[in-house]
């Protein structure tokens, strides 16, 4: 398995990205910025879910809207996600915090796509308001664990 | 490496500085090993909360995002958590710079996100005093008028560049000398 990740970090596109001074840089940056539309696209649904806003619109309105932004913000997540990787890949591998982040994005896909979308998309009333309510709330959860993990990466290794 | 000498400039603030990094609750933030990358994490999810909310109002103020709900209520039902999610980013904001303020003062990329900030406030402002009063012509229209998607593109770009330049100011070290 380690073989791997010192293989990928000693492709050439990986240390290129590494000498330059500023590519990683511009890249986390742009992981940030397409974070903050991922947030968003998922807190939509989640505080209709909470019943914390948008109760006149129906759920299944709310998350339709928001599903071409979630879709295309989780790409721009996934391209910019990438180059830090490939230049990281042996630190990564060693960190318990990016195993951590890949565990919880795992689950947090698995979660949205699954059992959130269930619950968004079927017709207001199926699901009673207290298991929408803990649906919004694991998704929150999910997502906050996959950033926090996703900071700490930079911090301990 | 480019010379800027931002320390002539900001000769005051430095002193401030100075100042503050020698209270002990400064020193404390500073010295612990903990504490710093906590605010930090703390910091990056209030941004998740406050860029989320205020880019998602800003897409239909573009006519491109949640175009099934009339403006006014997207505006409405985020505006508690754009307000809630600003106090916090700013606390912990506040509590990166109290740690570590010769760190800030005199870095630019430190006050390309600070400007940029006070701007996004003055478009918001703008739109809030100016182009809201001819809500009631678009509220659930699909086009919004170019008034209010400069308002949008305005606030997209302006925290955009403050997510941004907030993750360069430690890279400013390696790339300006001040």
């Amino acid at each position: 398995m380690e073989q791997y990740f010192i293989d990928i970090a000693g492709w050439s596109v990986s240390r290129a990205i590494n000498e330059s001074s500023w590519i990683f840089p511009l890249v986390q940056a742009f992981h940030l910025v397409a974070l903050g539309f991922l947030a968003g696209s998922i807190l939509m649904v989640d505080l209709r879910l909470l019943g914390k806003g948008f109760s006149q619109q129906p759920l299944a309105r709310v998350a339709r809207d928001a599903r071409p932004w979630l879709l295309g913000s989780l790409v721009a997540m996934v391209v910019t996600g990438i180059p830090q990787f490939i230049s990281l890949a042996t630190k990564e591998y060693e960190s318990p915090y990016f195993r951590w982040k890949m565990l919880f994005l795992l689950i947090a896909l698995i979660w949205t796509f699954t059992v959130k979308r269930m619950v968004a998309y079927s017709p207001e009333g199926r699901f009673g308001g207290g298991l929408a309510k803990l649906v919004g709330l694991v998704s929150i959860g999910l997502w906050t664990s996959v950033a926090i993990n996703g900071r700490l990466i930079g911090f301990f290794s | 490496m480019i010379d800027i000498a931002l320390g002539d400039y900001f000769a005051p603030l430095l002193n401030l500085a100075n100042y503050v990094a020698e209270l002990p609750t400064s020193i404390q933030l500073r010295e612990s090993q903990y504490m710093m990358p906590w605010v930090f994490v703390l910091h990056v999810i209030s941004m998740c909360m406050f860029a989320g909310t205020i880019l998602m109002m800003d897409l239909r103020l573009l006519g491109v995002g949640h175009m099934q709900t009339p403006f006014s209520q997207v505006q409405r039902r985020l505006f508690p958590w754009q307000m809630g999610a600003m106090l916090f980013s700013s606390l912990t904001g506040l509590a990166l710079v109290w740690g570590n303020p010769l760190n800030y003062v005199t870095n630019i990329i430190f006050w390309v996100k600070m400007i940029a900030m006070v701007v996004a406030g003055l478009n918001a402002m703008a739109f809030h005093f100016i182009t809201e009063y001819t809500l009631v012509d678009w509220d659930a229209g699909k086009t919004p008028p170019s008034a209010a998607k400069l308002a949008g593109w305005l606030s997209i770009f302006l925290w955009a560049n403050v997510i941004v330049s907030g993750r360069l100011i430690p890279y400013a070290l390696t790339w300006f000398r001040s």
